[in-house]
């Protein structure tokens, strides 16, 4: 009996800290999740989506994205005073950032004067001194490939410090420079119209140097900026963010961020128009790469308040998949929003092995393009879709994906599965089985990883190809896998590609033949005409005429099969209703200052009428304004 | 004395192993281990950023200079910065171990402390249903994956589809004293304990049994039960008191995993920052510095706790000597 009471006035303690509010933070609490973690948030690191939307919180970028302007994206100023002013050549860029911006108080800018390290002014030289950081040879900048020979004189700075042995930030480029205290002045070597968009970019996050002189590597770690929120704490499970104190004036105007009844009415967001940016005072993101966890957490309710419906979720939670719609238990209790990623997943083949892609011989090669052209008739991307992507979504043709500018239509031919007619290409080419090459596919060591090898074993045998002739190349770790890629190893290389900005450019430079690995050009591809055309179209901005320009290219893509492309995966996202925001981990950065979280108020939850104004007690109560209107969806 | 000269020969004896150990684990790193110059610079490096980044990550280094290198570092226990997070690799240890020991610790002394009693009982009435009864539950829970234990106690005990007593993730425990809350521990640790208890139990009673049986075959516990010796006293006093040697091989040689190698399912699962995810993700990634300061810290508790371990062997059994 006594252990019995024991054991009961444990659990009730348990119960009673277990279900209370998050303790450690005051004010209102957003608390996200996101599914994998980010390593370094040094701007000129943060390579990953986890990193840069942290990193975009806690600094400042000239430019970011209009919240809720999405497909097509839309750039606002952000410290930048207004949009640039363009020379009529396209050359010079001339920005004006915003007057009195200050970075947060910190160590860093202790000084006789200043022993409260009270953050200074953000200053033009700032955002030259961060950009100069990526050509740093002392530094491993992961983003410098977006302004590389783009900038007068900046390569030529890095080579010289390279060659010195020593950094001169002192030391003036042509391209680059600040007029005055708070105007930019960017000289490009020729037209580059998607250099706002890098702008945006976390990897263009403007850097006090009296930080990094202070901090060196440890700047991951202590990131001092002028963005809405200051880094608490980071670890490998969690980062904190708290309202910074001295942000500047931001006023959330839902009508000029893009606000349409019609797709974001579900979600409260009208509410939030004239509110003070950021809104919440704390954004807790656990880093929780486990689905079940991820899934477990959400469900509880006093706990993250967004995640994704994990894949071996998605048959129980969702009533349809065309278009997504979730059941009226999860409709009840969260919001729900679908949205097809910016990038894509694809194959493409190594067009320097001699057996799969360009012989000097011309009848191989003509032989090796047939076998290409088979292996892709063989190719299944509904099962695909099916098997690995829950059955939501379609492939699409071609390599730039639906929604992005310079998308063409193009026959379905490439996506469709014909095993007649690869058997037929096969013998016509002169294949036998007993001439196909040793099929290798390449992979990191994973369940998935070998699921997917088992599929495309099983299409090729289909076609004919040896069983044998088949082999799964496994490497221990992705690392292993991504150095064989990049040394050109590899046969076939299946991978992601995430676009950095909402432009082609981003996707056609994956074949430009300049680009081969190392670079991003996984398939080596190397084509006259491609990249003739490409530089062509290079300093064009989105046009008819580039778009025309990038039909052309695909088609030389299609034609030469350079491998099986495209299928772009839809993110489904449920947030608690107590949430008020509007989602995504695409192209976007900087979002959690507008995420606003309604706090329990009794007085309140007594009087159960809505106020009519479509704010989030609207969306509260009725499971189905929980959902999307899906009718406008893709 | 006498121990105080064991300690220090034993130490002693104790740099060839960690040398042994540090240029093994240095070879496989260097030839097996992942490339991080690719991971580093991103997806669009050229041949010379790559070739740059090989230069600063020291790739290009001969294997001796590396290996000097790598024991200047030993001798410094200073191991420089992860390649990965650009932190300081002690600062992370520094962070991350106390964290695991935290969360290893309730499960470990429970499932050990279960285990010894499970062991006994079932030793005790060898071959009868009781015996039988923990030795099935033991197979049980050895047969089960940890991974599943995991899972099934998190579905049960933290999730809106079980009981929703304890959290899912996290590890809002005040890590000095000040902040220190009890009950946040325990809000905490609970379930990692439990997934940790019953997976260890299973392992550890079958052992403990197995050791417990030979002791009760003894003269000495023969000769106690002819005395009218009653089962408590039998089982504590001398059954449990001579195997104390294997016991205490067992559980001292286990500490080290608990220091270091933390539990990355535990961790995974349960969002806690201790030092197992650290040192799988640099395992995974060749984050050499991290690699190596696990290395030389596992290899340097080993030949610690094995130094403890011959010193307590005689405070267990006066008549061990040590020499």
């Amino acid at each position: 009996m006594r252990l019995i009471t024991f054991v009961g006035i444990v659990l009730s303690i348990f119960l009673t800290v277990s279900c209370g509010e998050r303790k450690t933070a005051k004010g209102k609490v957003y608390w996200h999740s996101e599914d994998g973690a980010p390593t370094k948030l040094d701007p000129i690191e943060s390579a990953t989506t986890y990193a840069n939307r942290i990193t975009t919180a806690v600094y400042d970028t000239l430019y970011e994205y209009k919240y809720l302007k999405r497909h097509p994206y839309e750039l606002k100023p952000n410290l930048a005073a207004n949009m640039p002013e363009i020379s009529e050549d396209g050359l010079v860029y001339t920005i004006k950032i915003k007057e009195g911006v200050k970075f947060i108080d910190d160590a860093c800018f202790k000084t006789k004067e200043n022993p409260k390290g009270k953050g200074r002014e953000v200053v033009a030289a700032d955002f030259v001194y961060s950009l100069k950081r990526h050509f740093d040879p002392k530094n491993s900048s992961q983003g410098s490939w977006l302004w590389r020979g783009r900038i007068v004189g900046l390569d030529d700075w890095g080579k010289a410090a390279r060659e010195a042995g020593t950094t001169d930030y002192a030391a003036k480029i042509k391209g680059l420079q600040a007029t005055d205290k708070y105007t930019i002045q960017i000289t490009l070597t020729e037209p580059y119209p998607q250099i706002l968009y890098t702008f945006a970019m976390g990897f263009a996050s403007v850097v006090p140097q009296e930080a990094v002189e202070k901090y060196g590597k440890q700047l991951t770690t202590n990131p001092v900026g002028s963005g809405p929120f200051m880094l608490k704490s980071f670890n490998k499970t969690k980062a904190v963010l708290v309202k910074n104190p001295t942000y500047r004036k931001e006023v959330f105007d839902i009508h000029y961020e893009g606000y349409d009844e019609e797709k974001h009415g579900f979600t409260g967001i009208k509410a939030l128009h004239g509110k003070t940016l950021p809104i919440v005072d704390t954004v807790i993101i656990s880093f929780m790469k486990q689905d079940v966890a991820r899934w477990n957490s959400l469900n509880k309710g006093n706990e993250i308040q967004f995640g994704t419906i994990p894949k071996d979720q998605i048959d129980n939670a969702l009533m349809s998949k065309k278009p997504p719609k979730v059941i009226e238990k999860l409709a009840k209790k969260f919001h729900f929003d679908y949205e097809r990623e910016s990038g894509f997943v694809f194959s493409v083949f190594n067009m320097t092995d001699p057996a799969f892609g360009y012989s000097d011989d011309p009848k191989r090669n003509e032989m090796n393009k047939a076998l290409r052209k088979a292996i892709r008739k063989a190719f299944d991307w509904q099962g695909r879709i099916d098997v690995f992507y829950a059955g939501i979504g379609e492939p699409f043709v071609g390599i730039i994906p639906p929604g992005i500018s310079g998308y063409s239509e193009f026959p379905k031919d490439s996506i469709t599965r014909d095993v007649e007619g690869a058997k037929k290409l096969l013998k016509d080419a002169g294949w036998t089985a007993e001439n196909l090459p040793v099929f290798e596919y390449p992979n990191a060591a994973s369940t998935t990883a070998t699921q997917f090898f088992e599929q495309v074993r099983g299409w090729l045998e289909e076609i004919g190809y040896p069983r044998k002739k088949i082999k799964q190349k496994e490497f221990a770790t992705f690392g292993d896998l991504n150095k064989s890629m990049k040394e050109r190893k590899n046969i076939i290389n299946s991978y992601g590609w995430g676009l950095d900005y909402p432009d082609a450019e981003n996707v056609m430079q994956l074949f430009y033949g300049p680009n081969a690995s190392p670079g991003s050009n996984a398939s080596n591809f190397d084509h006259p005409e491609y990249n003739e055309l490409f530089e062509k179209a290079k300093p064009m901005p989105d046009s008819e005429e580039r778009t025309k320009l990038y039909k052309r290219m695909t088609e030389i893509l299609l034609e030469e099969c350079v491998g099986m492309f495209g299928f772009s995966r839809t993110r489904l996202k449920l947030w608690n209703k107590n949430t008020i925001m509007y989602p995504t981990r695409e192209i976007l950065s900087n979002v959690f200052k507008y995420v606003d979280v309604i706090k329990k108020d009794k007085k309140k939850k007594k009087n159960t009428k809505a106020d009519g104004n479509g704010n989030a007690g609207d969306a509260n109560n009725s499971g189905d304004a929980g959902q999307k209107n899906t009718e406008n969806k893709e | 004395m006498d121990t105080l000269r064991y300690t220090l020969r034993k130490l002693l004896y104790s740099v060839p192993l960690i040398l042994g150990v540090t240029l093994l684990s240095f070879t496989l790193m260097v030839y097996f281990g992942p490339d991080m110059a690719y991971e580093k610079l991103g997806k669009n490096a050229t041949e010379e950023d790559i070739e740059r980044e090989r230069e600063k990550l020291g790739y290009n280094k001969p294997f001796v200079v590396r290996y000097g290198n790598f024991l200047t570092s030993v001798l410094t226990f200073d191991f420089g910065e992860s390649f990965s997070t650009n932190q300081r690799v002690m600062d992370m240890f520094a962070e991350t171990i106390p964290v695991s020991i935290m969360v290893a610790l309730p499960g470990f002394i429970l499932g050990n402390l279960i285990s010894i009693i499970f062991g006994l009982w079932a030793a005790y009435h060898r071959g009868q249903r009781l015996d039988k009864t923990i030795m099935a539950g033991a197979v049980v829970g050895m047969s089960i994956s940890f991974l599943i234990v995991v899972i099934v106690f998190q579905l049960l005990l933290c999730s809106d589809y079980g009981l929703n007593m304890f959290p899912t993730t996290g590890w809002e425990v005040g890590m000095n004293l000040e902040e220190f809350n009890i009950l946040d521990y325990f809000e905490y640790v609970t379930v990692p304990a439990i997934c940790t208890i019953f997976v260890s139990v299973g392992y550890n009673t079958r052992f403990y049994r197995a050791v417990f049986v030979e002791e009760l075959t003894r003269d000495h516990v023969r000769t106690a039960k002819a005395f009218g010796c009653g089962p408590v006293r039998l089982l504590f006093k001398h059954v449990l008191k001579n195997s104390l040697i294997p016991i205490l091989t067992r559980i001292i040689l286990s500490l080290p995993f608990v220091i270091i190698g933390g539990s990355i399912i535990i961790e995974s699962y349960f969002g806690i920052p201790g030092v197992g995810s650290v040192v799988y993700d640099a395992i995974v990634n060749g984050d050499q510095p991290i690699t190596k300061a696990a290395v030389v810290c596992t290899a340097i508790l080993y030949v610690f706790f094995l130094t403890l371990t011959d010193i307590l062997y005689q405070v267990v059994d006066p008549r061990i000597s040590l020499k």
